[in-house]
């Protein structure tokens, strides 16, 4: 079994976050922020990326999932795309942009680790696809135009 | 000018291509949605510039140029991905691409990539 080493802080990931949303959603300004406590969220969609790192130590898969309300997701997509507020989103439409910040915030993430990876396809759900084991690294609750939104890291490990 | 925009997400490739209008770059657009079509796109129609996502289903981005150069294909590339490490920018020159822009982006980052390679 690897051990799990590769370090990514909270303020890295609120970095990243703050870079992501204010130059795709916010016309560069800083309008996500971390949270005071965590929100539980009803009606919560996820997105995720995963990362295989070649690390010096061995092979391993970490996943960087974003969760949020289906509102807020629906929020994030009209924004994206530009259209109205009561502009009906498709799911299609929700899991892409919603996926692509995934993607984004994952790449960045990823940047930060210096060895050989692959970043994934964004998968887009209202389930967490949790199913094998994974173990908890890091975790980040923030509030985007008072709708709460949070960051988790998790890393899988590989036995050589 | 005649550009291809290569990205698997619909959403975007219209991101991409509102920022190029915001960077004052009023080009005609083709749209591909994976590396297969970035490579069959650009020998049909020879584009003076193709941008191109890198992770994308079929082929990546970095197959695709690799493979248009096998082909003989001189076309400009510059990659839009969401990673930016030194490693994928040293692959990225090693290919034959001119820059890679790093997402998130703004209409000021694609304009310093690209303005220099315009000529």
């Amino acid at each position: 079994m690897n051990t799990l080493n590769i370090e990514v802080s909270k303020d890295q990931i609120l970095g990243i976050v703050q870079e992501v949303f204010a130059a795709m959603l916010d016309m560069g300004e800083t309008l996500i922020f971390e949270a005071t406590k965590p929100t539980d969220l009803v009606d919560s969609l996820h997105a995720w990326v995963d990362m295989k790192l070649n690390l010096a130590e061995g092979p391993l898969t970490a996943r960087a999932i974003l969760c949020t309300s289906e509102e807020t997701a629906q929020t994030i997509t009209r924004t994206l795309l530009m259209t109205d507020e009561d502009e009906d989103v498709s799911f299609a439409d929700l899991a892409d942009a919603f996926g692509e910040i995934a993607n984004m915030v994952g790449g960045n993430v990823k940047s930060l680790v210096r060895a050989p990876s692959e970043l994934s396809m964004p998968v887009v759900s209202k389930e967490k696809d949790m199913s094998h084991e994974w173990l908890f690294l890091q975790d980040l609750h923030l509030v985007w135009r008072s709708q709460p939104l949070s960051v988790s890291l998790w890393v899988q490990p590989t036995t050589n | 000018m005649f550009v291809i925009v290569a990205d698997d997400s619909r959403v975007m490739r219209q991101i991409v291509i509102r920022t190029l209008r915001q960077a004052g770059y009023d080009w005609q657009i083709l749209e591909a949605a994976d590396g297969q079509e970035v490579y069959d796109l650009t020998l049909d129609n020879n584009p003076d510039l193709v941008l191109s996502d890198w992770n994308m289903p079929n082929a990546t981005g970095l197959e695709a140029l690799i493979a248009l150069r096998q082909a003989g294909s001189d076309v400009p590339f510059g990659f839009v991905t969401s990673e930016g490490s030194a490693e994928m920018r040293e692959q990225a020159t090693n290919a034959g691409a001119l820059f890679l822009i790093a997402k998130p982006f703004t209409a000021e980052s694609f304009k310093a990539a690209i303005d220099p390679v315009l000529g």
